[in-house]
């Protein structure tokens, strides 16, 4: 295989974490010098892993590419659902960095070198097959996103970081849990104990816990908001610096649905039996009590927060309609909403951002008539609230139409409860942009222009923004630059997530098959 | 062919992503930019019409597991008749459009606005499967939304436009269902496909009336029909182009396309509420003094007959119904534009008053339009409502009645606006100093009302070869003239009462509603809005409600009592075997919690 690729999906990953080393340990290094390091360090990996994707769907026939070995004794190698969030997490970073770098922070190199490393774990995780590659990667973005918050956060971020510190680390011991049962009961040795190989001896393990699949479901769902694990989520977005929201929300938050994915759903039957239902209501939860949540905000990061809970929903649904039926359709959709979601979600925090420099508030009761002061912005916002709610045009609409189709042959009710969430959506995200944008110009605003005066976003935010929007943009008018990547994977992880139901005919001689792994 | 449908359809999508990048602040180049991509689509239209002759093409945009999602034409008589409709009566709107915004500053958007819908309505015009008739359908929503709000500062502006994007959303989550469905049970979303397909017992009611509810909300259809009187707050153009003329239309186009899919059921219900619908919008328009909300509820009332006639089982009637309207209430709409422009923005009809002198030319379209509206022989509107009311008459009495009652109505406001703003004395000083529109605003009506609402019948059999046609040529070919005929009786009667009565009764009292004053609880009546009342209700008393319930239960049920419970007991009872280390800082605890995991994971890597 080509190792020219190879080398540089591992420069995409280790040039971040090795300028961020650089910058944390270089306190003192001159601004212009910290801030030419850090640049590189968030571009290069947006220059890399969309080529690496383009590449990928031109030759998606193997199920790994460009694998290398790594530093840690687990390599590299990019899987067909990965490249996608690879290239998304990407670009997150490059406009979450150029956010980051116009900001005026305290011991800013450190700042700086704890977004790098936050950036460089999250494209790890995307970049690894490896079990233990994917958790040792999955902490290393999450620790300096604690530290971030609590330093470096706004109104509330103690309680916030220590909230998210407690939940987070809760899940990720129940997920280690059951990330370590299911490797003992593959009967893997670390070398080995890469995601596929998990998932062909799995299909023959003899006893494995009935509670792995929960474990790993439950554990990995807290990372990524499950209902009603989700407590966390708003007050820690909202308490956290924007760069640091803008990655959490949109990338990291994925690596829990990607986890879920690659071992619950394709060895654990997460979507089957007892704990199916569970996962099928809980999903339930995120996309119509939350939504409901999201009706109740005044508040407008808050609301941003609650709402990019909310649309964790149909990722579920999606993952879950795939181990329930074999539906590969629900697993590419999934995906295609957690690239669309993430870049929609931070592009969104990056405006509110904009927008709070702007008027010095988030309260939706204070803001308004933002947009004949700042129309760019006002366009800027609005183009990304219509991608959040899946309007046609972005990618988000793919991902949701494609969950959707996928559960096509469910009950007429939960198909109506589900799709109720463009309703909702709608009601919320609107109800914010008039709040903001529209409508006479606010007594608080008045009084705040006299005060502080503002002008429209400047060119280094629309050209973050752009980034987002662009992307968004292009998968939305070329869906096939992720389904093409994520078919043939979704196809065979689809197949696996069947084998116990399907197995038992085919190899009644194997006792595992009638195990019932997670009930 | 297909060559000429890319040209058509991402024309206005290049026009308006570069009016949006490039043109923002040079509103005069954008308003000329995107009225000459308007014109050249126009031109492509009628060549398309013309040359006839069916096109389907094809191609997949993505796989989703085994589900092929694709773009592709599907064009039919139908879908050649609504493209040169559309983007015939939309040029005219976009030359209107160029006098009047002239003044204002926000033009480069107004047009990209413009042109982003030009470039959803057609892509729903030619689209060859259900999926993308909804893309276009949600896009629509979408140029509807931005249109209504342009003026954004404007807090009625505002909120009409959150109001008409979320109505049109309830409709599509049963459009979304229905499209689930028809991919569950058929395996296809292509309507070629699906016509094929005469399942043997038949498509079941469930799918036509999750179908329909797209329909509900886009052409405003009862109970979703709120949000298309609000739509007003538009600039006029706006009006014209996406609330009269094509936006609503499309719903009636998809119906029409759909057809076959339909249930009987599902066709009755159409029907009644249709003819429900028609007969009642027509008579609120009567307590309107707002001449646009008034045309509102007047074009309710025609999608209503157009409903009625999808109902009755005669798509081909509503699809000619609704280029006939198109024609003649873009004019209306315009003219309205027009009046109102000469009367310096003044709204109210009854501060109006006999503009006949001052604006002679704004006065005769929009009279001719008016008698096309209330469908006197020979009109544009005689042709497919006449036809509609017959149809009715063979098919059921209850519907017929309840035509007629709208026909009456039509016949009523029809005579009161023209008295109230043409006839008679000026009411105001606006009124007084009026005069006549720039060419820019009466070019547009004069070609679309003159030629196209009084004569729309002759000249389709005349400029345009009935092969072109298609699908209207058999109602007009069928039309004739007979004085015997219930619907003839009907309209010539709702002529003579209705529209003779209104001039004579409105001229009753000067710079008040003659029915206001004679009978006050009457037009209470008529204009309260019941529903809006009713929806109000429930989003206030019941959902925000239920949603702040849900939200206090999510904070004291999950986040309080279970999380802090759980919280509070594991590091207690930890904390007993580590000597309550954990107590002692947030940031030190988890310190602790990942050397835990580390230990673990060390002695389970090591162990093996």
């Amino acid at each position: 295989m080509d190792t020219f690729p190879a080398t540089l999906l591992q420069v995409a990953i280790t040039a971040p974490v090795l300028i961020g080393l650089i910058l944390i340990a270089g306190r003192s290094l001159p601004r212009s010098f910290a801030s030419g390091f850090a640049f590189t360090g968030f571009a290069l990996p947006a220059l890399i892993a969309p080529w690496l994707l383009v590449l990928w769907i031109n030759d998606a026939t193997s199920p790994l590419q460009f694998r290398t070995d790594g530093p840690w004794g687990f390599g590299f190698a990019l899987n067909g659902l990965g490249a996608p969030l690879l290239a998304m997490t990407s670009l997150i970073g490059l406009a979450a960095g150029i956010k980051a770098l116009t900001q005026d922070v305290e011991a800013r190199n450190t700042y700086l070198g704890l977004i790098l490393f936050m950036l460089g774990g999250t494209l790890g995780v995307f970049a690894t097959d490896h079990l233990i590659g994917f958790y040792f990667f999955h902490e290393f973005a999450l620790i300096p996103t604690f530290i971030l918050t609590l330093f470096w956060g706004g109104e509330g971020r103690r309680t916030a970081a220590m909230q998210m510190a407690i939940y987070l680390t809760a899940g990720a011991m129940a997920s280690l849990a059951g990330i370590l049962i299911a490797l003992d009961a593959a009967n893997l040795s670390f070398a080995n104990a890469t995601f596929v190989n998990v998932a062909d001896s799995l299909g023959t393990a003899k006893n494995i816990p009935a509670a792995t699949g929960a474990l790993v479901l439950f554990g990995l769902g807290t990372l990524a908001s499950l209902f009603p694990f989700h407590s966390w989520a708003a007050p820690g977005y909202s308490a956290a610096p924007t760069p640091v929201s803008m990655l959490h929300a949109g990338a990291l938050k994925k690596f829990g649905i990607y986890g879920i994915i690659l071992l619950g759903l394709s060895s654990l039957n997460i979507s089957q039996g007892t704990l199916g239902s569970w996962f099928l209501w809980l999903a339930i939860g995120n996309v119509f009590i939350v939504g409901l949540i999201c009706l109740t905000q005044r508040d407008l990061k808050q609301l941003l927060s609650w709402s990019s809970v909310a649309h964790m929903g149909p990722i579920f649904l999606g993952i879950w309609i795939c181990g329930a039926s074999g539906k590969a359709a629900g697993l590419d959709a999934a995906v295609f909403l957690m690239v669309a979601h993430g870049l929609s979600c931070a592009a969104l925090f990056l405006l509110a951002n904009a927008v709070r420099q702007r008027a010095g508030t988030y309260r939706l009761d204070e803001l308004g008539g933002l947009a004949s002061r700042a129309p760019v912005l006002a366009a800027f916002f609005i183009a990304a609230t219509m991608a959040s709610i899946g309007l046609p045009g972005f990618g988000n609409f793919w991902g949701e139409i494609g969950v959707f189709l996928a559960l096509r042959a469910q009950p007429l009710w939960i198909q109506a409860i589900v799709a109720s969430t463009v309703i909702i959506s709608a009601i919320y995200a609107l109800r914010a942009v008039a709040a903001t944008f529209f409508g006479p110009t606010s007594a608080p605003l008045t009084a705040r222009l006299e005060t502080a005066p503002f002008g429209d976003i400047n060119w280094i935010e629309r050209i973050a923004a752009s980034i987002l929007l662009g992307a968004s943009l292009t998968i939305g008018f070329m869906p096939s630059l992720i389904t093409k990547s994520t078919n043939p994977v979704s196809t065979g992880v689809a197949n696996f997530s069947q084998r116990t139901t399907t197995a038992p005919a085919a190899k009644p001689a194997a006792p595992a098959q009638s195990l019932p792994s997670a009930r | 062919m297909a060559h000429y449908l890319h040209w058509i359809l991402f024309l206005p999508l290049v026009a308006a992503a570069f009016s949006t990048l490039f043109l923002r602040r040079q509103g005069a180049i954008a308003a000329w930019f995107s009225t000459a991509t308007a014109f050249t689509i126009a031109g492509l239209a009628l060549k398309v019409l013309l040359t006839g002759g069916d096109v389907t093409w094809h191609i997949e945009l993505a796989k989703f597991g085994d589900i092929s999602l694709g773009f592709g034409y599907l064009l039919d008589a139908n879908a050649r008749l609504m493209l040169f409709v559309v983007s015939f009566v939309a040029a005219w709107i976009h030359l209107f459009s160029v006098g009047y915004m002239q003044d204002d500053e926000a033009r480069g958007r107004f047009f990209a606005g413009l042109s982003i819908f030009m470039f959803s309505i057609l892509g729903i015009v030619v689209a060859d499967n259900l999926l993308m008739t909804f893309i276009f359908w949600e896009l629509v929503g979408f140029s509807s939304y931005m249109l209504i709000a342009h003026y954004f500062d404007k807090d009625y502006a505002a909120a009409a436009s959150r109001k008409a994007f979320i109505t049109n959303r309830v409709g599509d989550l049963g459009f979304i269902l229905g499209i689930a469905m028809c991919l569950s049970l058929y395996g296809t979303l292509n309507f070629s496909e699906l016509a094929q397909l005469k399942p043997v017992s038949g498509f079941p009611v469930i799918l036509g009336a999750l179908l329909m509810c797209g329909f509900l909300g886009k052409s405003a259809q009862f109970p979703l029909h709120v949000w298309l009187t609000d739509a007003m707050a538009g600039p006029t153009p706006v009006s014209a182009l996406i609330h009269a003329a094509t936006m609503v239309a499309a719903g009636v186009y998809f119906m029409a396309r759909v057809h076959f899919m339909l249930a009987a059921d599902v066709l009755n219900l159409m029907a009644i509420s249709g003819a429900g619908m028609a007969a009642l919008a027509g008579l609120c328009a009567l307590a309107q003094t707002d001449i646009k909300k008034s045309l509102a509820y007047s074009t309710l009332a025609h999608l209503g007959i157009m409903g009625c006639a999808l109902g009755l089982g005669r798509p081909d009637l509503a699809v000619l119904h609704m280029a006939m309207h198109a024609f003649f209430k873009a004019t209306l709409f315009l003219g309205a534009g027009s009046v109102i422009h000469g009367c310096h923005h003044e709204q109210d009809m009854l501060k109006m008053g006999g503009l006949l002198k001052k604006m002679p030319l704004t006065a005769a379209t929009f009279i001719a339009a008016t008698l096309s509206n209330c469908a006197v022989p020979f009109f544009a509107g005689w042709y497919s409502k006449d036809a509609i009311i017959e149809a009715a008459y063979e098919h059921n009495f209850a519907i017929f009645a309840f035509l007629a009652i709208a026909a009456l109505a039509t016949c009523l406001y029809s005579g009161r606006m023209i008295r109230l703003v043409f006839l008679g004395e000026a009411n105001s000083e606006a009124a007084a100093h009026a005069h006549e529109s720039p060419w820019t605003l009466t070019l547009p009506i004069v070609v679309l009302g003159l030629v196209y609402s009084i004569a729309g019948g002759f000249l389709a059999h005349s400029l345009i070869p009935a092969s072109a046609l298609g699908v209207v040529a058999k109602p007009l070919e069928e039309m004739a003239f007979h004085l015997n005929a219930p619907a003839t009786i009907v309209g010539l009667l709702a002529l003579l009462l209705g529209f003779g009565g209104a001039l004579k009764f409105y001229g009753l009292t000067r710079g008040k509603d003659a029915l206001q004053v004679i009978s006050p609880r009457t037009y209470h009546l008529l204009e309260h809005r019941w529903m809006d009342g009713l929806y109000r209700w429930y989003i206030d008393s019941i959902q925000q409600r239920a949603a702040e319930f849900i939200a206090f239960l999510d904070l004291l049920l999950i986040n309080g009592v279970a999380v802090r419970w759980i919280a509070g007991g594991v590091p207690a009872v930890l904390g007993y075997f580590t000597g309550r280390s954990l107590h002692r800082g947030q940031t030190r605890g988890y310190a602790l919690w990942i050397v835990l995991g580390t230990l673990f994971l060390a002695w389970f890597l090591i162990a093996r």
